[in-house]
């Protein structure tokens, strides 16, 4: 019954985030580099003063816990991670790992998860009628652009978007169709209040591009997906008992069709959330959009290992957790399917 | 009349039949393969999208040179010089200047840049899928073949890999293996080869599991073809086309995933790949300052690289899928 297959898939998420655990702790630390003093050293280069930066950097480190043995500084991050504490940065002072992540994940993810089901449910609509009309040769034609583009990367074609709705209008209207970055007018508010009209349409105004951009290329995919399994449906046995049985058009497309194929669009929904995860981080980039893309770009280009070792662990952990809940919902959807064990 | 035409017109499409010394090599194999190409129309788009590429980077290394900063007409090497080499130059669009793509922010030719810069992404991508697929190939044999705990190992560890963001691990990796002024481009090509080989591995291993228990398998066996034999001499020839799809895709998951590290400032920013181009726009927010010249010529090469790359995946799932080739 449904208990075990629950217990093996739960076992199998704790062992993704134990790997992601152990990767983002061991991968930073095979260089052997040290941040700290490499940046005190360039700081002291700048300024033309070069003492003591091997203490202050040892002291630092002291602090840090890094000069412990690697065994010492594992178990110590393996609790700390699992109580859900990242850890220090180590070269934003003033704020913990925890709270640049708090300011920047919501954007991330109200990004991310509107943008990725609005593309799965117009996308999957899409094959699904483009299979069920299958005469209608229009539809075909009109999805095969959008079949092109979903060998793009996202952030490839926000590109394009930026340069065609952003500098193109500019250039053509004079006028700014689409701002070109941020998440929000900066002179509606200071910090972000939902409830305020005025900041809700500016940020919808400023999610727009980054959205479209994630939005357009994942369609064909889906499409193209549905479309397949459309067919596979149409063929089978029961659909021709509905017919014959002279069920309406829409009962037999909706009850019949759609919920016999989606199955293995949300297995296909629960393999690419990391691909997706990754494509938003870098249209975030693109867009300068305050979510975590922009964080890591920074923590990149100060080495700064801990922050980059949050941000890693916070979105793999984040993608964990909304594969195995599309995993549990599975049984819910497809009662066909016992799971004994097997 | 009409008859006579038509065979006269296959008789000039089959004009290697008449070569003397044709190898049984080319009459069973690749005389079929060349007639199937020809009804396999996405995967002629694709090569063909391939080799208006490789014509592009061809020609222009031939033919493209450049005047170097000491005043001298330079060929093939000066158009490296030149895509590397700051040339202290104005950022200009001026297509009869001299620079047929105009130069970027720190004076380099753009068009050289391209032209230097598309086999350095492809190098990548190749590199890293020759490694992802060889890896996944040896782990599928090794899952299907020993079977029980090796098999279950495997198969978790690839399946608890997949929800983790591929990008933010190689991110992790490079910015380990960073030697302060960014890797090479051999280097990346590594990395990126860390996270390519569960893909393949996935694909690889179910299709072994399927053609073990095909009956010319169980023939090879039953007539005493050692282990090795059987997987080299009738397994290997019926996967290839399944190994080559997952070649294509690891290749476009390669240049994607390298584009991607790159973009974060992570790649080679001395070599002029497409990808640190890409990096460079972004750095400077080129858009913005209105430098869209900068920017087309990399995406609009990327965007040709990653249509090709799927539709030669595509035409690929098609002969690996006899199934689909009836639809089309």
């Amino acid at each position: 019954m449904p208990s075990k297959y629950i217990v093996g898939r739960v076992g199998m998420f704790f062992l993704t985030i134990f790997l992601a655990s152990t990767l983002v702790f061991f991968l930073p630390r095979l260089s052997g580099r040290d941040p700290f003093r490499e940046k005190l050293f360039e700081e002291a280069q700048r300024g033309g003063y070069l003492e003591d930066v091997d203490e202050i950097a040892a002291a630092l480190n002291e602090r840090y816990g890094f000069d412990r043995p690697l065994w010492q500084q594992y178990v110590s991050y393996l609790g700390e991670i699992a109580r859900f504490d990242l850890g220090t940065s180590q070269f934003t002072f003033s704020k913990s790992n925890n709270q640049l992540l708090a300011e920047t994940l919501g954007w991330t993810i109200g990004l991310t998860f509107i943008s990725a089901m609005v593309a799965f449910f117009i996308g999957t609509g899409m094959g699904a009628i483009m299979e069920w009309r299958r005469q209608n040769t229009g539809l075909l034609a009109a999805m095969a652009p959008f079949l092109m583009m979903s060998a793009v990367p996202y952030f490839i074609f926000g590109l394009v978007l930026l340069t065609v709705f952003w500098f193109s209008w500019l250039q053509a209207f004079d006028w700014e169709l689409f701002p070109p970055y941020g998440a929000y007018d900066p002179t509606v508010e200071e910090w972000p209040d939902w409830s305020d009209f005025r900041f809700l349409g500016s940020a919808v105004w400023h999610a727009t591009l980054p959205a479209l951009s994630i939005v357009l290329v994942s369609l064909g995919g889906w499409a193209m997906g549905m479309r397949g399994m459309m067919v596979t449906t149409k063929g089978e046995d029961y659909m021709l008992q509905a017919e014959a049985k002279g069920l309406p058009d829409n009962v037999r497309f909706y009850r019949y069709a759609i919920r016999n194929s989606l199955l293995p669009q949300l297995t296909g929904l629960a393999l690419q959330i990391g691909l997706i995860v990754s494509g938003v981080v870098l249209v975030e980039i693109v867009f300068t959009y305050p979510g975590v893309g922009g964080l890591l770009v920074q923590s990149i280009r100060n080495s700064d290992y801990p922050l980059i070792q949050g941000i890693v662990f916070v979105l793999a952990f984040c993608t964990a957790v909304t594969t195995l809940l599309l995993d549990m919902i599975y049984p819910l959807i497809d009662p066909r399917i016992s799971y004994s064990g097997n | 009349m009409e008859q006579a035409q038509t065979s006269a017109s296959v008789a000039s499409m089959d004009w290697w039949r008449t070569l003397p010394d044709r190898s049984d090599f080319v009459r069973d194999r690749a005389v079929p393969i060349f007639r199937y190409l020809r009804r396999n129309r996405l995967m002629i788009i694709g090569l063909g999208a391939f080799a208006a590429l490789g014509l592009f980077v061809g020609i222009s290394y031939l033919f493209y040179s450049q005047v170097d900063l000491l005043g001298e007409e330079q060929g093939v090497n000066g158009l490296v010089r030149a895509a590397s080499v700051q040339a202290n130059q104005r950022p200009s669009w001026n297509p009869w200047s001299g620079f047929p793509l105009g130069t970027d922010v720190q004076g380099r030719d753009i068009y050289a840049a391209v032209v230097v810069g598309i086999p350095l992404s492809l190098r990548i991508g190749v590199i890293a899928a020759a490694i992802g697929v060889g890896v996944g190939m040896v782990l599928a044999f090794v899952a299907a073949y020993v079977g029980g705990v090796i098999d279950a190992v495997i198969r978790t560890i690839v399946d608890s890999l997949i929800p983790i963001p591929g990008l933010l691990v190689l991110v992790l990796v490079a910015t380990s293996l960073n030697p302060g002024q960014g890797l090479t481009v051999d280097q990346l090509a590594f990395v990126i080869a860390v996270l390519a080989w569960p893909g393949p591995a996935r694909v690889i291993r179910s299709q072994v599991l399927v053609i073990r228990e095909r009956g010319y398998v169980e023939m090879a066996r039953m007539s005493g073809t050692s282990a090795l034999g059987i997987i080299f001499k009738e397994m290997m020839p019926n996967l290839a086309p399944y190994a080559l799809a997952s070649f294509v895709a690891a290749t476009s998951g390669s240049i994607l995933a390298s584009i991607g590290v790159e973009s974060l400032g992570l790649g080679p920013l001395d070599s002029p790949t497409l990808g640190s181009m890409i990096y460079w726009n972004i750095f400077t927010s080129s858009v913005l300052l209105g430098l869209w010249y900068w920017l087309l010529p990399p995406i609009i090469v990327l965007i040709v690289l990653f249509v090709g790359l799927f539709m030669i995946s595509a035409g690929l799932d098609e002969v690996a899928n006899p199934r689909l080739r009836r639809r089309v």
